[in-house]
């Protein structure tokens, strides 16, 4: 099994591609997180998702400049490209 | 390229496309190149109010950089047919490189 | 070759020549004038050129004339449907007058911004800086 592990993932891209078909977490600039079904990516990083949660994360500031901790935003999405060059991270999502 | 073909798939398709300073364009694909820029017909702006430079706006050049999401409808995409592509196009960029394909 | 044009920089931008366009540049500026040639990397030339600013439902035109747009700096070329203009509901308004609304708002987006960013830091995200930064 190690051995299978071992010769499958040589490369980071590796592990996005035994995560095509299944679930991942994506992390993106401009404080936003993912989570969609993987059919396609390539070596910038694009990604088509199915499925999508995405949450972004506000911070509201009062008059009198304080802050309370972030609030989330959620949107779906029924199938979404992602341009490569907003992704921090790319995650297999354990169910 | 894989991403090209993909879009060059979706002409005449409606889609929205979200940029990265959150503008959301929704219009017909009328064109896309290899940067993945995007040309799109009778275009609405969601929230006009805090975009009225678009207002008068029908049609527009996107470039591709800009794009942050392009959100279409799941029946618009084959995605068996996308995941084959991108195991081949993995295929194919380890055969140019000359490495091991498994 | 033909068949190839629609999936070209050149073959979506041909159909704006002498149109009257908007232009969106990164840093959030906006660009009107009449698309007179482009190459292939989306660089292009405008004629009678103002950059128009914008706070709320007013605006104010500042004259460029000639202008050369170095294509990295655009976000969208845009154009403008010239009976759909007439009808917005816009309002002019001096020059003077529309930068002291937006030097307002952005002082205060501005302050805003770094305690946005302080709080949002211990959750994980970076900052990005302001409009523009973000491409």
């Amino acid at each position: 099994m190690e051995q299978v592990a071992a010769g499958t993932i040589s490369e980071p891209l590796d592990l996005v591609k035994l995560s095509l078909g299944e679930r991942v977490f994506i992390k993106l600039r401009g404080d936003r997180t993912l989570t969609g079904n993987l059919h396609a990516y390539d070596a910038h990083m694009n990604l088509v998702l199915s499925q999508v949660e995405e949450n972004i994360h506000i911070v509201d500031v009062g008059e009198d400049g304080t802050a309370a901790p972030p609030r989330i935003e959620r949107r779906g999405f029924e199938m979404l490209f992602i341009r490569g060059d907003s992704v921090i991270l790319v995650s297999p999502l354990l169910e | 390229m894989l991403f090209f073909s993909f879009f060059k798939t979706l002409t005449d398709q409606v889609i929205t496309v979200e940029l990265k300073n959150d503008l959301c364009i929704t219009g017909t694909l009328k064109s896309v190149d290899q940067f993945l820029n995007i040309r799109l017909d009778g275009i609405t702006v969601e929230d006009p109010e805090r975009h009225p430079h678009m207002m008068a706006v029908k049609n527009c050049f996107i470039r591709g950089s800009v794009v942050r999401y392009v959100r279409m409808g799941a029946r618009s995409v084959d995605t068996t047919l996308l995941e084959d592509a991108t195991r081949r196009g993995e295929f194919m960029v380890r055969v140019l490189k000359g490495l091991r394909v498994d | 070759m033909e068949a190839l044009i629609p999936f070209t920089t050149s073959g979506s931008l041909v159909d704006l020549v002498d149109k009257k366009v908007l232009v969106i540049l990164r840093d959030g500026r906006k660009i009107i004038g009449v698309f007179r040639s482009y190459d292939q990397f989306a660089n292009f030339l405008m004629e009678s050129v103002v950059e128009r600013l914008y706070h709320k439902m007013e605006y104010a035109d500042r004259d460029i004339g000639i202008l050369l747009v170095r294509g990295e700096n655009v976000v969208a070329v845009g154009e403008i449907d010239l009976i759909a203009e007439d009808l917005i509901p816009l309002r002019e308004i001096s020059v003077e007058n529309i930068m002291t609304r937006i030097t307002e708002d952005n002082t205060k987006r501005d302050k805003d911004q770094i305690i946005k960013e302080n709080v949002l830091r211990e959750y994980g995200f970076v900052s990005e800086g302001r409009e523009g930064d973000a491409y």
